[in-house]
């Protein structure tokens, strides 16, 4: 029901913008308030104050309306997860020259089978590895794409790749992009909400950050293992005040300003202010609430098991729920800020143990949404910032690779048990129809119903997008 | 260059490009032709290869797609000439191509001269000379003729009421004086008058009391703090931690922005100053070493060890870092974008990039000592002592482990009596040597000279793929065709002095506008630190042009243009809405109001202070990160690149503090929730609150009284009669301090507050 009325504010917001929207377009400007204003002044924004939060329409009718990111730093393996290949096994130890390459790091030693087993899943017939027993019973709604390629061995720079398009921390976020393309269902939350349990993968806050996109296009971030919803947002508690004290206080200081405004006769500042001190009132309440999962049925709560991530995947399906625009939910246990580079030392215990810790969650996440009839129009995209090479490290371990990994979407539009791209035969690098990490942010806005090359921003007398000068949308996974 | 032009060459670059690359470098390009696998003698890499084509016959006729081979080829026309091979284009695609060809075969950069009219020059550098304003010389005409003399104060006046009377516009009138010294006040400093410094501006009727006011404010050290730290947006200060391979503290970072807040206050010429921060350590006579914190305090990136790669990315982004600061900073030119390529847009080609990137990549981080000389003579004898005396015990040690045939560690408990009273007496001495050595002297980070190599372009960017060498000199658009090289060490001194010369007509353009902008809200040319083609052009040139050119004239004197700005008719106009001429102008761009705007992050915190009475106004010193502990100006809270690291990083960014990642021109104003939920709930407004509200309480007189005194002081105005009824109402009889409290915090989160009107 709620969802339904979220439906509905966002149609009939959607409308009352479209008049001036189509005009930008016919433009071919940039979209959103902001670039509104920055187009015609403030005239046009004067008349009608847009909150830089409000729905917007996007360029074409979108597949998915919201997006749920878990986010694996650190690089997973894809040959011990997602990438099925018994070639490893039939050539253990010899190096053949497609893992032969000097900027590959640490691929002396040869090529290491998997140590776990794999088998096959589903109506496609999809090989999972044993680690992810759970998202296996989920392949028929899955699409993989084996063919990611990115820019960087190195975990900085591949990070801020994967959720900035870009290796400096200067540039705003896809979470960031999305919200100011599209603006947010929620009157009472931030567009975009980061969560991680325990630590925040490697480059924090710039992984979410707007960089010369407004604030209010920032990820808010909050950390599930402390899971004190008033830590989403800071201050969002008062110390002493009941809500009718705080309520009576903000009676008069809207009053005190009403009077300034009727001095200035119009402040675009202060109306902003007025409009913007009535939702931190009512955030106050919305946000706790949000964040309690105690409010899930027994049976729900079950599904997702007791995992700190597993919680996560719950908030999101909530907030998503609530209408927040994006959720990136990323991997971390004992407080390591890159969790799968345990795959360095040790595949056995590094991978099955992060896999254990999120399979259950990501599972229920996925089956939850369905049963709500949410996954038609929510992506959900798991990966990390590059892969693994199938040659070992040390004993039993593997070094990173960037020429070839595994990303999997689900719902909002892709294809279901679909399997696109490959590597080569063991696994290393992406060689037919290659996806680099720019298409697959194209191909992300694309399925929000966001052209990647429309999507601008203008900073510094320069367009800026995500894709930069780059991105090819993939449509061959597209249902 | 024209918007057409520019059109299509982004059309190329987002179209054409990506299609050539992607289905026909392998065999058709430079690297092709490296690798040997370059096929029927063609390059697509560059449009000289396309025209010049291969063995059938050029591959391209711009304007002529029945006469270019590769429109024939993608169509699969020819059996024998169908391309790609593998898979034929999709017609989307091979329109695109088609397209392109029509249009003229538009290509940038150097390989543009192909096409273009300028021979074998990348760029019609005359076009660009003549054509495009900022690369003109600075003409200072005379001011304007206009009608209504009355309103003109200063020559700016003339310049801004001749373009509003030519759009029938009329300017505002001079705000309420009131109004005038508290925007006075919080402009130059960054913090409200005192109601006794607003009385007696009131009462002042001599024609002198404004120049009277400005000047004392041009005078007090708050105005380097304020001014200081619109540089510091600028220089993307940061006192370190930026993460991502950066993630070093800067611990001496504070003290380049003291010798930036000093040298506003001693109104150190501005060509002077960007001398200093470019090449102080370099200079023979006077060197300031600390100002080249400028670069230093920007990000450093190391890679995390591994690969070569990374290696190469991590030292090209710092490179690029200080190529973009050093020319968006000071020359309004956007030269990173040549990194790859030529600019797409400016006439700054590649190899200008790397004429730059090579001075600084003579240039390495020192820490340099600051303090005094005796100081530092005296740590590094006593730490030299230290060290011989402990070779001392070691060598004893050693001679010692010879003699008994024992490993050195074994030595101790075989040692006979007297060797061990001496080894012992070696030790005493060591131990004394290190209690009384000094304190290490303090240092500052700076530049310091490493070398004096050309480097290669590299080749997209990537140094691991070195292209043609390159001299290092200033940039051809400004210093002419084939620039002297640079000759002393780094270059870094003939590169500040390119800068900093008279004759450079970015230079002052750039820092008179960037002036104008931090007092009126916007700066005439509203991309202030894009000059460029894509930059926006100045909404009065000729305002601009002759506030530089006098500048110059006048010695580079920051704080005279200041005065000339503030005496103006225009700096004073009220900021007052007006319905007719915001619907002719709603942008402000013909200067009818003064903008009305938010105070900074900084200036309100500062603001909230000075209200309750807490400030403390003791200037420069290290930074700290106890931003709620803390009464000092905000200036001093520590301040992470990454924005994640100190209570202080949050709130500064959620009230707009620029990312210091990279620097910044002007600053966004945004209006969240969360800035209100900070006003209702921090305990640093509560503590603030407490403070205004105890000091309310006790305040003499009726309550009515109070409430007078409390308005002057917070807003630097007499409180209406519906806002003493409205007070008192809320308050009751005799309230308790908590509802006092509560009132005060209504008042300081109050808009009035945070704006400057």
């Amino acid at each position: 029901m709620k969802f339904l009325q979220h439906e509905l504010a966002y149609r009939l917001a959607t409308q009352r913008q479209l008049s001036r929207r189509e005009a930008l377009f016919k433009m071919g400007a940039g979209i959103g308030a902001i670039g509104l204003a920055s187009m015609f002044g403030s005239n046009a924004v004067a008349a009608e104050q847009v909150s830089p939060l409000a729905p917007k329409l996007p360029h074409f009718a979108p597949k998915a309306k919201r997006l749920i990111q878990l986010f694996m730093p650190g690089g997973p393996s894809q040959v011990d997860t997602f990438d099925y290949k018994p070639m490893l096994a039939k050539h253990k130890g010899e190096r053949p020259g497609i893992v032969d390459r000097k900027t590959l790091r640490n691929t002396k030693m040869g090529l290491m089978p998997s140590p776990f087993g794999f088998k096959q899943y589903g109506q496609c017939g999809k090989w999972v590895s044993d680690i992810f027993p759970e998202v296996a019973k989920c392949v028929d709604d899955i699409t993989f794409v084996h063919s990611m390629h990115t820019d960087i061995p190195e975990h900085a720079g591949g990070i801020l790749m994967t959720n900035l398009g870009a290796l400096q921390p200067n540039r705003p976020s896809l979470g960031s992009w999305l919200t100011y393309g599209l603006g947010a269902e929620t009157k009472n939350l931030p567009g975009f909400i980061a969560m991680s349990p325990r630590a925040l993968p490697r480059g924090k806050f710039a992984n979410w950050g707007n960089a010369f996109l407004p604030g209010a296009y920032a990820g808010a971030y909050v950390n599930i293992h402390e899971m004190k919803p008033e830590a989403v947002i800071k201050d969002l508690k008062n110390a002493g005040l009941s809500s009718a004290q705080q309520r009576e206080q903000l009676d008069l200081l809207a009053k005190i300003n009403q009077m300034q405004l009727a001095r200035l006769e119009q402040d675009q500042n202060l109306e902003a202010g007025i409009q913007a001190m009535e939702m931190a009132f009512r955030m106050q309440a919305s946000v706790p609430e949000v964040f309690d999962v105690s409010k899930e049925s027994e049976e729900t709560r079950k599904l997702y098991g007791d995992s700190e991530f597993a919680k996560g995947c719950l908030i999101a399906r909530r907030l998503v729920e609530e209408g927040v625009r994006v959720v990136q939910l990323s991997h971390s246990i004992d407080g390591y800020d890159i969790a799968w580079d345990t795959g360095h030392g040790d595949i056995v215990g590094g991978h099955a143990t992060l896999a254990k810790a999120c399979d259950q969650g990501i599972a229920a996440l996925l089956m939850d949404l369905k049963g709500r009839g949410l996954l038609d129009e929510t992506l959900v995209v798991w990966g990390g910032e590059f892969g693994r090479a199938p040659t070992s490290e040390g004993d039993k371990g593997r070094d990173h690779d960037h020429y070839g990994y595994t990303v999997w979407m689900a719902g909002g539009g892709v294809k279901r048990g679909f399997s696109y791209g490959s590597t080569d035969e063991f696994g290393c690098s992406a060689v037919e129809n290659r996806v680099h990490v720019h298409d697959m942010n194209a191909t992300i806005l694309h399925l929000m119903g966001l052209n990647h090359e429309k999507l601008t921003y203008r900073y510094s007398g320069r367009d800026y997008r995500l894709t930069d000068v780059h991105g090819h949308v993939v449509h061959d996974i597209i249902a | 260059m024209s918007a057409a032009e520019a059109e299509k060459l982004e059309f190329f670059e987002n179209k054409v490009r990506p299609l050539l690359v992607e289905f026909c470098y392998s065999c058709h390009s430079a690297e092709a032709e490296a690798k040997g696998k370059l096929k029927a003698g063609l390059r697509m890499d560059s449009l000289k290869g396309l025209r010049k084509g291969g063995d059938s016959g050029p591959a391209v006729t711009p304007g002529d797609p029945a006469k270019s081979l590769i429109v024939e080829a993608v169509n699969y026309r020819n059996e024998d000439m169908a391309m790609p091979p593998k898979k034929k284009l999709d017609d989307a695609q091979i329109q695109i191509l088609t397209e392109w060809v029509q249009m003229g075969a538009p290509w940038p950069g150097s390989d543009a001269a192909v096409a273009g009219p300028h021979g074998s020059e990348p760029y019609d550098w005359e076009k660009f000379r003549t054509g495009h304003w900022a690369f003109q010389p600075i003409v200072k005409s005379a001011p304007p003729e206009v009608k209504d003399a009355a309103w003109v104060k200063s020559d700016i006046d003339r310049f801004v009421l001749a373009k509003l009377e030519a759009a029938a516009l009329k300017p505002n009138v001079s705000a309420e004086r009131h109004l005038v010294i508290r925007r006075a006040y919080l402009d130059i400093t960054g913090l409200p008058p005192t109601p006794e410094q607003v009385a007696a501006f009131l009462v002042d009727e001599s024609p002198e009391a404004f120049a009277k006011v400005v000047d004392s404010l041009l005078a007090s050290a708050h105005y380097g703090e304020r001014w200081g730290r619109h540089w510091l947006d600028v220089a993307r200060y940061s006192d370190g931690h930026g993460g991502f391979g950066d993630d070093r503290a800067l611990p001496n970072a504070w003290r380049y922005r003291d010798w930036v807040v000093a040298a506003f206050n001693a109104d150190m010429p501005y060509d002077q100053f960007v001398l200093r921060q470019i090449a102080g350590d370099a200079l023979k006579e006077n060197p300031d070493p600390v100002a080249t914190g400028f670069f230093v305090v920007g990000p450093t990136y190391k890679d995390d060890g591994g690969d070569p790669e990374a290696k190469a990315v991590f030292e090209a982004e710092t490179l690029s870092d200080r190529v973009d600061t050093f020319s968006r900073a000071f020359l309004g030119l956007t030269a990173a974008c040549a990194r790859c390529h030529d600019h797409k847009f400016d006439p700054i080609t590649i190899k200008d990039y790397y004429a730059i990137a090579g001075v600084f990549r003579n240039t390495r981080q020192k820490e340099h000592p600051v303090s005094p000389q005796a100081e530092v003579e005296a740590f590094e004898a006593a730490q030299a002592a230290i060290r011989d005396q402990d070779k001392r015990v070691k060598d004893f040690v050693n001679a010692a482990a010879k003699r008994l045939e024992k490993k050195p560690n074994q030595v101790e408990a075989v040692l006979e009596e007297e060797p061990k009273r001496e080894l012992s007496a070696l030790r005493m001495r060591l131990d004394e040597l290190k209690k009384s050595a000094p304190p290490p002297f303090e240092t500052a980070h700076c530049l310091q000279e490493a070398g004096s190599a050309d480097m290669p372009v590299a080749l997209r960017g990537d140094l691991r793929k070195p292209g043609e060498m390159v001299k290092r000199r200033f940039l051809e658009i400004i210093a002419g065709k084939e620039p002297p090289p640079f000759t002393e060490g780094s270059g870094r001194l003939e590169l500040a002095r390119s800068v900093a010369a008279p004759n450079n007509p970015l230079t002052a353009r750039v820092i008179v506008n960037r002036v104008w902008g931090w007092h009126f809200g916007e700066p005439l040319a509203r991309t202030p630190s894009n000059f460029g083609m894509l930059g926006e052009k100045p909404t009065h040139p000729e305002l601009l042009d002759w506030l530089a050119a006098d500048f110059i004239e006048h010695g580079w004197s920051l704080k005279r243009l200041h005065r000339q700005i503030l005496l103006s008719s225009t700096w004073q106009m009220s900021s007052r809405f007006d319905e007719e001429k915001f619907t002719k102008d709603g942008d402000n761009r013909l200067l009818w109001r003064m903008n009305p705007r938010k105070l900074e992050a900084e200036s309100w915190r500062d603001s909230l202070l000075a209200v309750t009475g807490e400030l403390e106004r003791n200037t420069g010193g290290p930074s700290t990160d106890a931003i709620w502990n803390s009464k000092r100006r905000t200036l001093y809270i520590k301040i992470s690149r990454a924005g994640d690291v100190f209570e202080s990083d949050a709130f500064l960014r959620l009230f707009d503090l620029p990312s210091p990642a990279a620097t910044s021109e002007k600053r966004v104003t945004t209006t969240v929730p969360q800035q209100y939920l900070f006003m209702m709930n921090s305990a640093f407004m509560k503590a603030r609150a407490e403070a205004l509200g105890n000091w309310m309480r006790e305040l003499p007189g009726e309550l009515s009284q109070k409430l007078h005194t409390a308005y002057q002081r917070l807003y630097s105005r007499t409180a209406e009669p519906s806002e003493i009824d409205l007070g008192a109402q809320w308050l009751g009889t005799n309230p308790e301090p908590e509802r006092w409290h509560r009132y005060a915090q209504v008042l300081l989160s109050a808009h009035e507050l945070i704006q400057i009107q």
